[in-house]
């Protein structure tokens, strides 16, 4: 056994044991590898959709966000697109307290029995279904079933099954923001003779809002980048837009910004795929603009509680 | 026993018993007046509409059917609305015009407000009513945005359709909303046999229900796809000829499952061949190497990778992977083919992978690492032999997560592949190709012509329970696997 003696003679004898270090160094440069990779990505794909729609979009910006979809790749425009998306997604937010009561129930009121596992087992395997098989939920239940009330293939349809959509993610974002409540906040509330409700609508609520606005709002721009569902459930590739009411709209035939982009992909590519790019591009500013309105929403919220 | 009499004959609860003023200074409430009030409520609010109707009727000549007139839609609000003050105006002796009407004094100036009040309500929704038939929904959803911006941003929530109401504006009359309430506490209020308990009873029932969603919500899933796809499977027309490879041509018959099962398990193992390594990286070098500075730049950015809709992916893989680089690398290959599809699909695992890989990694310890610093690990000794062990399980289930979101992913399949209703089998990932998912998009995306052509329209629940399925599995396995990983913290 060689005795230590200094610290000069341990630090040369580390190094002399560790050698050079080459494969730390090929390690790290295969994750920075990774790591390009990835942000490589994002810039194609907002290179290659910009690069494309940009012709169009200087062309004829505003005519092409005003006008209705159109046979004559001149004429056509995401209109229709744009008023779709814009009322699924409040069709989606007037779907939203039920998840945020589910999560209420689920985190606040629930005893761990049999009902409470079957609602977070239903409500976690809800969230690994893939989309498409909610567009067939949508396509049995509210356009089927529901025909008298929905109008069939309308827009109230496919909003709410993207409200079914969006529901286990909003129970679940919720679910973690009510559980980030400290328990002190709901004690002293029980100690001043609140009921538990009271204790709910007044403490944990305003105290938990804005992680369930972050969710609530993020899971609008997901549901916005939904086609999938939308496809199934039988949004209209072209319609033509008469005159028509408010109730004939909700349940006429509709279209969405991400069913834009997929009917313009699939037509011939030299004429269309300026259109779809440019489409692309709306739909992106949209979700990214929601997705600021999440922060800034958080942000404000969290200032206005003091927290 | 002294003591018990002494508490029954305090001087606070004889003073509340014989209680015969209100908060407002005014004789509480008795059953009369409150009926009255009640009455008064709904005789205006009948008068007033009936009021408009014969105006209508003798301006118009005709009243449009009994349709969803502007009558009808204002009558239906106006009732919302005066349900609405009628409930938050109950003090706890009754209405808040109740009150009034048991002063004599108070009484005929509460008739007039309730008249007044009713008449301006009812033609504002009457107005409302006019203006909104016509616009646009986006339109209104717009408004109504606004509207909400505006209450969001204003100090004072209720003003605007306080003044709106004009029971303030036009008789100095206090409706219920502007009133700050402060009923009269007593001990009956705090033994919750009150409308407090009753409150806290119908949110808990009504709460219970929205939790009881996610299961009904699951059971319409499970019954709308089998229903269908007990049809496809019990069908004359069903054999078991869907594994030949011949092609898939639903609206000719022809189901050849072997066909969408190979196009399913090229793109999902392209997609994990280019989402694996580049996600595991992106999470080793966010969760080991990366400052808390430079993650804080970072985690963002994947984040934007993963809001980027599928559609736009789609429309990359035929606008830029296949004609810029596939085009590089094999030459003459087409603009639509798997190979293209499985990568856009890649692109999409990437952050999903990244995200719970890093979560995994971030979950172990901080002491092991310190432990094995101090053995004299290094940095890639410690990446690799001790984190990635600690969280294998994690990242294991992120992996099949990837899996489960590749095989379900649609809309790049439907857009880069290049199947359009039917398919020819095809082994050759360059060559265009179809997957479950795309098949069901294209079969949905004619729903209407589905309907009329044999099995088709079976065949796609079929397809969508064959994929429910699958995913089930998956995702049952990772929460299996995590269930372990947490147990090992």
């Amino acid at each position: 056994m060689a005795a230590i003696t200094t610290p000069s003679e341990i630090r040369a004898g580390l190094e002399k044991r560790r050698g050079t270090n080459t494969g730390g160094q090929i390690f790290r440069t295969l994750l920075l590898v990774a790591l390009v990779l990835a942000i490589a990505m994002i810039g194609a794909v907002l290179w290659s959709v910009g690069v494309d729609s940009w012709s169009l979009l200087i062309e004829r910006p505003w005519s092409f966000l005003s006008n209705p979809s159109n046979s004559s790749a001149e004429l056509a425009g995401v209109a229709q697109g744009i008023r779709g998306s814009v009322t699924l997604a409040a069709i989606v937010a007037a779907t939203f307290p039920v998840g945020v009561g589910a999560a209420i129930y689920l985190e606040e009121l629930a005893d761990d029995n049999f009902l409470t596992r079957l609602i977070q087992v239903t409500v976690r395997n809800l969230a690994g279904v893939p989309s498409i098989v909610y567009g067939l939920l949508g396509l049995a239940v509210f356009v089927q079933q529901l025909r008298g009330l929905t109008g069939g293939p309308s827009v109230i349809s496919a909003g709410l099954t993207l409200g079914v959509l969006v529901f286990p993610v909003v129970v679940i974002t919720t679910s973690e923001a009510i559980r980030a409540v400290p328990q002190s906040l709901r004690d002293a509330a029980y100690g001043l003779g609140a009921t538990q409700w009271e204790v709910i609508r007044h403490q944990v609520l305003p105290a938990a809002m804005p992680g369930v606005l972050t969710g609530v709002v993020l899971s609008i721009a997901r549901s916005l980048g939904e086609a999938a569902p939308l496809l199934v459930v039988g949004a209209a590739p072209f319609y033509s837009t008469g005159v028509k009411n408010t109730l004939e709209q909700l349940t006429g035939a509709f279209t969405a910004l991400p069913m834009n982009v997929a009917v313009f992909a699939r037509l011939p590519a030299d004429t269309w795929a300026a259109h779809a790019a440019a489409a692309s591009v709306v739909l992106l500013v949209v979700i990214f603009v929601i997705n600021l309105a999440a922060i800034i929403l958080r942000n404000r919220i969290s200032k206005k509680l003091g927290r | 026993m002294t003591a018990t009499e002494t508490i029954e004959h305090t001087p606070t609860s004889s003073a509340n018993t014989d209680h015969r003023e209100d908060f407002l200074g005014l004789p509480l409430p008795t059953m009369g007046s409150r009926a009255v009030a009640a009455g008064l409520e709904l005789f205006f609010f009948i008068l007033v509409a009936l009021g408009v109707y014969l105006v209508e009727y003798f301006l118009e000549g005709n009243i449009t059917g009994f349709g969803l007139s502007n009558w009808w839609i204002a009558f239906a609000l106006m009732a919302l609305w005066n349900g609405w003050t009628y409930a938050s105006a109950q003090t706890p002796q009754g209405t808040l015009t109740s009150h009034f009407i048991a002063d004599s004094t108070g009484a005929p100036a509460a008739a007039l407000t309730i008249m007044v009040r009713q008449l301006i309500r009812f033609g504002l929704l009457y107005g409302i009513a006019i203006l909104v038939r016509g616009v646009d929904v986006a339109v209104l959803v717009l408004v109504g945005l606004l509207a909400g911006a505006c209450m969001f941003v204003a100090p004072k929530r209720r003003a605007p359709w306080d003044i709106l109401a004009g029971t303030t504006v036009v008789t100095g009359f206090p409706s219920g909303a502007q009133l700050e309430l402060k009923p009269l506490t007593s001990i009956a209020d705090l033994q919750l046999d009150t409308k407090r308990g009753r409150q806290d009873g119908r949110a808990r029932r009504l709460l219970f229900v929205a939790g009881l969603f996610s299961v009904l919500a699951s059971a319409l899933i499970v019954w709308s796809i089998f229903r269908e796809a007990a049809k496809f499977v019990l069908d004359d027309e069903f054999s078991l000829d869907i594994l030949t490879g011949i092609g898939w041509f639903p609206r000719r018959g022809i189901f050849d499952l072997w066909t969408l099962f190979v196009g399913t398990l090229w793109i999902t193992g392209i997609a994990m061949l280019v989402a694996g390594p580049v996600g595991l990286g992106v999470a080793f070098y966010l969760s080991e190497y990366a400052s808390p500075r430079v993650r804080r730049w970072l985690k963002p950015m994947v984040e934007i990778l993963a809001s980027i809709p599928s559609v736009v992916i789609g429309l990359f893989a035929i606008s830029f992977i296949s004609p810029s680089i596939l085009r590089n690398i094999f030459g003459d290959i087409g603009i639509f083919s798997i190979l293209a599809a499985g990568i856009g699909v890649g692109v999409l695992t990437v952050p999903i992978i990244a995200s719970i890989s890093e979560d995994a990694m971030r979950a172990v310890p901080n002491e092991l690492r310190e432990a094995s610093y101090g053995l004299g690990g290094r940095r890639v000794t410690t990446a690799l032999r001790v984190v990635f062990p600690a969280a294998l399980s994690g990242i294991a289930a992120a992996f099949i997560v990837g899996v489960s979101r590749a095989i379900g992913e649609t809309m790049v399949v439907f857009i880069a592949a290049g199947g359009s209703g039917g398919a020819i089998y095809e082994a050759d990932p360059r060559e265009p190709g179809q997957a479950i998912t795309a098949a069901m998009a294209s079969l949905g995306a004619g729903t209407d012509s589905v309907a009329g052509s044999g099995l088709a329209f079976q065949s796609l629940y079929f397809l969508g329970a064959l994929l429910f399925i699958l995913t089930l599995v998956l995702n049952v396995i990772s929460d299996g696997v995590v269930r372990r990983f947490r147990q090992v913290y």
